[in-house]
């Protein structure tokens, strides 16, 4: 049974980028009119809807590999790195396939989804841990609801990073353009830059293309900071590693600068984002809660300022700063958005750093 | 204040030109406000909590004494880490223990003083708002939601449904007389949500409440580690336990005094070798009535017995070693033994007076056996196959010292040596010295604690996951609904609404609110008669999305029983 668990888990990888590759043909394939509209040529239409039933084959796959591997070892498959990896990701494709394309209709977030779901199957195989009972310490019912709310709010704050993420980079698009073409633009209700593409001025009709969007921005930076990102990352595996970090960073990034006119305006992004992460933090609060509890039944302290409890506290703090920072004037928008991709990485290091890194209490989830 | 003032009032102090433009200097009152209002702002707020984030991810890499002495120990002296310099500017600045470093205490009460400055004005506010009846609403007809209705009822029996409506939904109401309202017409004032004001104040007054708790834990809580063998007693007072961590308040004498006895230690494991679950069971005496017969104590399951908790917390080995001189025993106890990696080891103090000590150095293998390369080794963590083997060490041992037994002064090479196995016979050293690996027992090693304040904090976490989800999802909101009678002898009706927050969200309810009105009023375009004078007048004009198939058929019967 752990075999075809993980031959599912393999299964669902390849699905996800197929349908990641899918989704990026339906955007190759639909036009940004000019009001910001979009409009997909069949082809286009096809994609989607192939890439879509790709990755609910994908999800259905990865939760049969998830559902076998907790049969096979008797407990919730939540138990290792490995594990909680693929959980995040199993979790973060469904949720942006429910929310995002079918609540939303941000069909065209959802290749990014995939990528970084992706990312996390593979940053978790490359600790994969087989099939096996947890460690004593770990056989508790709050040590379930405590995983099970950290890696769910984990999934979630996945989603809010990619909106934080897109948000800046199409908001920087969208003032370059307002700034070029001298339209105004109004503070939107959040504080980002709303442009009007299709802006009147006064010796007639101009038309701004949304295609301007991309080419204000070099796709430069775009390639070389995910690239350097994940070149860095994949150093461990040696020269291959760090090339292949390389493309796959290097890619996404063109991917994201390509698809700078396909996203929702940046204020929706900011919007998206916020919704998200307020959706998120109480999950998460919950979570640490249950951990401490947890702590409480198992260590005889609630807190103890062990590594992971303290990178659990900085990612609340950042996270509660990015809640604060949307509410307050000449913080919300951009800076904001900054403090959001600060408490993602804080988030990212609590998770793989100080698991891999620092020696502690929570060491032994590897 | 005073010295400013003064200054420009007496002719013979005028200042020179262009010195007034100077900023003069505040005086202490004037900076202290200047430093509360600095507090109260959000943007220091964000600031201090950013501070609060990094030290938290210094703390995190950076060794921290409390959690890991070793280390930071080998940090000091160059051995680990960026070297020896850098561990003492480190260490200057009480990185090796953030959390309780001046400069991280100084930073929370900033925080703290900064949410009190924000809270304080925040509480009146909220007091005065929430007992406020909802205010009236001006030029409805002009707000992003609002709709026009037409019926057939009477202006104060529309207001009665609409009332009902908003009831049901929670709504605060208050009925505005015609003469009280700014438009002339009877109106009907609604509001609600003033959870996510009250939540955002709950979820910031949890912590006051954590921080108590906090205090309460660390002032009146105990939280000591014994070791103990299997068979062996020990009596909850203050000297017998280790690492102890005891608040200001909690005395000598609060001890309980209760006995534990640790009657059996079982560590079971999975076939690969992985830990299943680890078992002490305990008898506890209350002076000297058994209290707790065969209580176990788990991991994840710890034994409560008056306000005390007991912990499984580590276990090992303890072989019995008996050493005799000839037939005088010299040493008859359980070596209490540490795991590493596989193997145990521990040392025996058999003989600490005098110039000639003795002691044994000792390793342990639970099931013994041999590697491919003939080196012995443990094949499972289980005792199946113990086998014991001792070095002898004589002379000038340093073993009276007050540090670890193991670190006694060794100096050459063991005097002798000896492979034991349990229930052998005794094995001779050198001369008359006599070594026996009596049986092999298991000790366990509890945490005991006494932590008050834990009920303080359960509270304190709830309240802030209240009012956190109340203040992220609860939202303001006010509705007003105008009657009038027309000169059609109909009923005219101007509903509308403004939310504060998640307006996007406000757009959908009050669409929802707005069509379940006007499927509860009847409509006057059912009425054959009136058919014709009716029909434009029925349409709703508004801006938010209606849904247009609110019929009320059912309602026909009413509106005659009225105009009968």
């Amino acid at each position: 049974m752990a075999e075809l668990s993980d031959a599912l888990f393999y299964t669902a990888l390849g699905l996800y980028a197929l349908a990641m590759t899918g989704y990026f043909f339906a955007m190759a394939f639909t036009r940004v009119t000019v009001d910001g509209g979009l409009s997909s040529t069949r082809a286009g239409v096809r994609a989607a809807r192939v890439a879509t039933v790709l990755a609910v084959a994908g999800v259905t796959a990865h939760a049969g590999s998830s559902v076998l591997r907790g049969i096979d070892t008797g407990r919730i498959p939540l138990g290792n790195m490995f594990e909680y990896s693929s959980i995040i990701a199993l979790l973060a494709v469904s949720g942006g396939l429910v929310v995002l394309q079918a609540r939303y209709g941000h069909t065209h977030l959802m290749g990014f989804v995939l990528a970084a779901a992706a990312l996390m199957m593979g940053a978790g195989w490359l600790l994969f841990v087989p099939a096996g009972p947890l460690v004593p310490a770990l056989e508790s019912y709050w040590f379930n609801i405590h995983v099970t709310a950290m890696v769910g709010s984990a999934s979630i704050f996945m989603l809010a990073f990619l909106a934080t993420a897109l948000y800046l980079a199409r908001d920087t698009a969208e003032r370059r353009v307002a700034a070029r073409s001298g339209a105004g633009f109004g503070a939107g209700t959040v504080g980002a830059a709303s442009v009007n593409l299709a802006d009147r001025t006064s010796d007639g009709t101009t038309i701004t293309s949304p295609l301007e969007l991309r080419r204000v921005l070099s796709p430069v930076w775009f390639v070389v900071v995910p690239g350097a990102l994940l070149a860095l990352y994949g150093w461990e595996g040696g020269i291959r590693g760090a090339a292949g970090g390389a493309v796959i960073g290097g890619g996404l990034g063109a991917w994201a600068w390509y698809a700078l006119p396909h996203l929702p305006a940046a204020a929706e992004l900011d919007t998206l984002a916020y919704r998200i992460t307020a959706f998120a933090m109480p999950i998460y609060t919950f979570g640490v809660i249950c951990g401490a509890i947890w702590a409480e039944e198992a260590w005889g302290r609630y807190w103890g300022w062990d590594p992971k409890e303290t990178g659990a506290f900085f990612t609340w703090v950042l996270y509660a700063a990015y809640l604060h920072a949307r509410a307050t004037y000449g913080w919300r928008g951009r800076r904001a958005a900054w403090i959001g991709v600060a408490a993602y990485v804080g988030l990212l290091v609590t998770y793989f750093a100080v698991n891999l890194v620092v020696v502690g209490l929570h060491s032994y989830a590897t | 204040m005073a010295e400013t003032t003064t200054q420009s009032v007496d002719p013979r102090h005028q200042p020179p030109p262009g010195w007034g433009r100077l900023p003069m200097i505040p005086g202490p009152w004037e900076t202290l406000v200047l430093v509360w209002h600095r507090l109260r702002r959000m943007s220091t707020a964000l600031i201090l909590l950013f501070s609060l984030a990094i030290a938290s991810i210094v703390a995190t890499f950076i060794p921290q004494e409390p959690l890991v002495p070793d280390t930071v120990a080998r940090w000091r002296t160059g051995a680990a880490g960026p070297g020896r310099t850098v561990a003492q500017v480190l260490d200057g600045a009480g990185v090796f223990d953030v959390f309780s470093s001046w400069w991280f205490t100084t930073l929370t009460v900033l925080l703290l003083v900064s949410l009190t400055g924000c809270l304080l004005p925040r509480y009146r506010a909220f007091w005065r708002t929430a007992r406020r009846r909802p205010a009236t609403g001006r030029n409805l007809g002009r707000l992003s939601n609002s709709v026009e209705l037409t019926t057939l009822l009477p202006p104060d029996a529309a207001l009665d449904d609409i009332d009902r409506i908003l009831g049901r939904r929670r709504f605060r109401r208050r009925r505005v007389a015609a003469d009280d309202a700014p438009s002339g017409h009877t109106q009907l004032a609604a509001e609600r949500g003033h959870w996510r004001e009250g939540g955002n104040l709950l979820f910031h007054s949890a912590f006051y409440v954590l921080l108590i708790g906090v205090a309460v834990a660390q002032t009146l809580g105990f939280t000591g580690q014994i070791n103990v063998v299997e068979g062996g007693t020990f009596t909850d007072t203050r000297i017998v336990y280790g690492n102890v961590r005891v608040g200001r308040w909690f005395g000598i004498e609060d001890h309980r005094g209760f006995q534990v006895r640790l009657d059996d230690f079982e560590a079971t494991y999975h076939d690969n070798g992985t830990p299943d679950d680890f078992i002490s069971t305990v008898t506890v005496s209350d002076q000297g009535e058994v209290a707790r017969d065969g209580a176990t104590v788990r991991v994840n399951a710890p034994l409560r017995h008056d306000g005390m908790k007991l912990y499984q917390l580590r276990f090992g080995m303890a072989p019995r070693i008996i050493v005799r001189a000839g037939d005088t025993v010299l040493f008859d106890d359980s070596v209490m033994m540490a795991d590493n990696g596989g193997v145990w080891t521990g040392t025996a103090k058999v003989k600490t007076s005098g110039p000639d000590q003795i002691a044994l150095d000792m390793a342990l293998l639970p099931d013994f056996g041999v590697d491919t390369q003939g080196r012995p080794v443990s094949r499972s963590p289980q005792p199946e196959n113990p086998v014991l083997f001792a070095d002898l060490w004589v002379g000038e041992l340093g073993l009276e010292r007050p540090v670890d037994a193991s670190q006694f002064i060794r100096q050459g090479e063991p005097v002798a040596g000896a492979t034991l196995t349990p229930g052998d016979s005794s094995a001779r050293l050198i001369g008359n010295l006599t070594v026996e690996f009596a049986e092999l027992p298991m000790w366990s090693g509890f945490q005991v604690s006494h932590a008050p304040g834990r009920w303080t904090m359960l509270v304190g976490c709830v309240a802030l996951l209240i009012g956190l989800v109340a203040s992220l999802y609860s939202y303001r909101r006010r509705v007003w609904a105008e009657a009038w009678r027309a000169d059609d002898q109909t009923t005219r009706i101007v509903l509308a609404g403004v939310a504060l927050q998640r307006k996007v969200e406000f757009v959908d309810a009050f669409g929802a609110l707005a069509a379940e009105v006007r499927a509860a009023l009847p409509d006057p375009a059912k009425r054959p008669a009136q058919e014709t004078a009716m029909t434009s007048s029925s349409e709703a004009v508004g801006h938010s999305d209606m849904t247009s198939g609110s019929e009320a058929v059912g309602h026909s019967d009413m509106t005659d029983a009225h105009h009968g």
